[in-house]
């Protein structure tokens, strides 16, 4: 898994591709968490390029909303492939993150 | 006729996507839909990560032997380890209901396999047993 930062239209965006698992999730949340610790209002990740994630990699977004959540911050996913859609959606995790088609529809969300 | 592969690999969490891939083109051989090739490279590797973190505690330098097993109408995968006995009441996993980290692993392997049990006759460390009925001839 590969983490990078991008620019968009002045929105910072985490831009992840490749497999999301036990191995890699730890790399993930040290990230997240050190955005998280500095009470980022807004965080927003894309999927496009995300070929894989099982429970360790759910574990950290779920884990990385409730602390969004308890401060007001809000965690956007986009470009999820239907895959992984449909992983979030057996999970019942579609109705607790905000899930968009595009990187326009997050920004606007 | 029934054909077996055995493979084994440490127990770092790096060799996940090894397990994954093995796991993959064995389905594959099997000639099983993708969309359930998908479902039980996910099931596999949930199973390995919970050899990782629950029999061996995150050690990494342990053994986890993986044997496939493709026969008439099944796919089977059994999962063997060395480390802390586990009980099936401990594989349970969270209410889907219940949105925490944690505890999704199960029900990803349960969702695919027909049969998930662990064999009590192995005396040291853990035997998953994992069933697919699958139809094929």
């Amino acid at each position: 898994m590969t983490i990078e930062f991008v620019n968009y239209k002045g929105k910072k965006v985490i831009a992840l591709s490749g497999d999301i698992d036990m191995y890699s999730s730890p790399d993930l949340r040290k990230e997240l968490m050190a955005l998280i610790k500095k009470k980022a209002s807004s965080l927003l990740i894309d999927f496009t390029s995300v070929s894989y994630i099982d429970s360790s990699g759910i574990a950290t977004f779920v884990e990385s909303l409730k602390y969004m959540k308890s401060y007001g911050g809000r965690l956007r996913l986009f470009c999820l492939p239907g895959r992984i859609v449909e992983i979030f959606r057996f999970s019942k995790l579609d109705r607790v993150f905000e899930i968009y088609g595009s990187i326009d529809d997050a920004i606007e969300g | 006729m029934e054909e077996s592969v055995t493979v084994t690999v440490p127990s770092h969490p790096k060799y996940l996507s090894v397990i994954r891939a093995v796991t993959v083109r064995m389905a594959q051989l099997h000639e099983m839909p993708e969309r359930v090739i998908d479902d039980i490279k996910l099931a596999v590797d949930e199973a390995c990560s919970n050899v990782i973190k629950h029999a061996y505690k995150g050690e990494t330098c342990r053994k986890i032997t993986m044997t496939y097993t493709i026969k008439r109408g099944a796919f089977a995968v059994s999962i063997d380890d060395n480390g802390t006995k586990l009980t099936i009441e401990k594989m349970k996993g969270r209410s889907l209901d219940d949105v925490r980290p944690g505890g999704l692993g199960v029900h990803f392997i349960r969702r695919v396999f027909d049969v998930v049990e662990l064999d009590d006759r192995k005396r040291r460390g853990n035997r998953l047993i994992l069933i697919k009925y699958t139809g094929n001839k």
